[in-house]
Parts: structure tokens; sequence; C-alpha cells
């Protein structure tokens, strides 16, 4: 990446790296002390990590609905009632 | 028809796993009540048509109930939540359904290029952004291009909420794996993303 720079014990690739990691919670406490550290004064990180993680939001919130059409749980109902 | 079992609205998942298992038909049928749309939604994921998914999904809970029967042998869990269970069993039903794909090998495009792809490092107009993300039919037209691999663990983690090790569990991979797996998966969404805003423009 253009202006790859080290910034708070990390350069910028590490941090895309480690971006899932961080969202998801599971980083060791140094590690997400870092990739703070290096957002905060790293504009390109900030905003890709910014933008990434509105994005793994955005997918739960617009997902598809988990609906089952009705003659499809009759079948199964009916099905379970003759497999039982 | 099955309804939600008003004599079991709070039961959690284990209770009720627990109940069908001592031969309680009702909390049987409340768990098919509760998990009957999630499963059908992640078999649609993982077959070609609609009917695929349906026998995947009457095979599923066919199995499950099977599983129960005290001289099963099958009953046990093991580890993980009863939701992640039933995802496995899922994917087993899918599986021989004739799945799309039979999990083919990740590209070892490198994680820089994948995120230059994904707009990593590229000056990026923030509203621009934030109007795509909200654009659902996009970001539904953005999970279509990704494999069916992607799509499953993205479906898995970001949509079921399933935990990096339940997803793992499901997937037959060790938790390292899952995790990068689930990393370039979300970056090629992001990538797939990027080229709708490059055809907007």
């Amino acid at each position: 990446m253009k202006g790859e720079q080290n910034v708070g014990g990390l350069w910028c690739h590490q941090v895309l790296t480690l971006l899932s990691d961080y969202l998801d919670g599971e980083l060791a406490s140094e590690q997400k002390r870092q990739v703070e550290a290096h957002v905060s004064r790293c504009q390109q990180c900030e905003r890709f990590g910014g933008d990434f993680a509105r994005m793994v939001q955005a997918v739960a919130r617009h997902a598809e609905p988990a609906e089952l059409p009705e003659d499809v749980s009759r079948r199964l109902t009916e099905a379970l009632q003759r497999g039982r | 028809m099955l309804a939600q079992d008003p004599a079991h609205p709070q039961a959690d998942d284990v209770t009720l796993l627990e109940q069908a298992h001592a031969g309680n038909r009702d909390a049987f049928t409340a768990l098919v009540a509760r998990y009957q749309a999630p499963v059908f939604r992640y078999l649609r994921t993982l077959t070609r048509t609609p009917q695929e998914a349906e026998d995947a999904l009457q095979q599923t809970f066919l199995a499950v109930w099977r599983s129960l029967l005290p001289d099963s042998g099958a009953g046990k869990r093991g580890e993980g939540s009863v939701r992640a269970w039933l995802f496995t069993i899922a994917r087993h039903a899918a599986y021989r359904q004739g799945r799309r794909h039979a999990g083919e090998p990740d590209t070892l495009e490198s994680l820089e290029s994948l995120g230059e792809r994904a707009g990593w490092g590229e000056p990026e107009d923030p509203e621009r952004v934030a109007m795509l993300l909200e654009d659902r039919e996009r970001l539904h037209a953005a999970l279509a291009r990704l494999s069916d691999d992607d799509r499953e663990v993205i479906l898995l983690r970001d949509v079921e909420g399933l935990s990096g090790e339940d997803a793992a569990r499901v997937l037959d991979l060790p938790l390292a794996n899952l995790k990068t797996r689930l990393h370039r998966a979300r970056l090629r969404l992001r990538a797939a993303l990027q080229q709708e805003v490059r055809h907007e423009g």
C-alpha cells in the first residue's frame, strides 16, 4: 500500500491482517492496544478499518430474514410425523 | 403446523434438547419451530435449488429426531451450542443433496492484494461508502458474487452470530483457519462492494 507506515508498533499491513480479530474481540489486550494506537494516528487505516467494521455490521442488519414458506413448514411437519 | 409452543417460550436450547431426549415430543416440536427457518436459510446457501434445501431440511430434523432416540447411540451432542450442532447436521444433509462446491481451496492471493481490491489505501468518499452499505440490494448483489465458501462463513458468523468456536465446529476447521477464512471472505465482500462503487462511478 502506498504510504505504508509503522505507527503504534504496527505496520499498516499488520493492521489489515488483524482487522477481523480486532472487530470480533479476539485480540490479546496488548495487540488490541497497538491496533487502536495505529488507527488513531493513521488516517488510511482509520478510514478503511471504520469502513470495514460498518460493512460487517451492515451484513447482519440487511440479511435476508430467516423465513420459512408455510408450505415448506407444513411438509416438514408431515415428514416428521411420518418419520417418527 | 409447527407453531411456537407456548409451553416453552423461554426454555433454552439445552433444556429443550434434554426434554426431547427424555421423550418429550412437545420439546422437540418447539426446537423445530425455533430453528426451522434459520436452518432453511443456511441450507439455501449450501444447495442449488429450493427443493434440495427443503429435502435437506427434512433430513436434518429427521436426523435430529433419530439421534434423540434412546437406542440411537448418537444422542450425544458434544461440545458447542445446540445451534451449531443443528447447523452441522444440516451441512451433512446438504452434502448428501450434492452441494454446489465441496470446499474448494482458497486462492493464494496475498492478504495485501486482497486488501487493495477491497479499497485498502485508496481515498474514498465516506458518504458514498456509507450510502453503499445501506443499500440492501447492492449488498446482496455483492454477497451473491462471493464463492459458496465465503458466503457460508459470513452467514454463520455475521448473520447467524455463531461464535468462532461454533462456526469452526460446523465447518470442521481448526479455529485459526476459520478466522483466516472469515477475514478473507469479508475482504472479498468489501472488494465486491468496491466494484459496485466503480460501476456506479
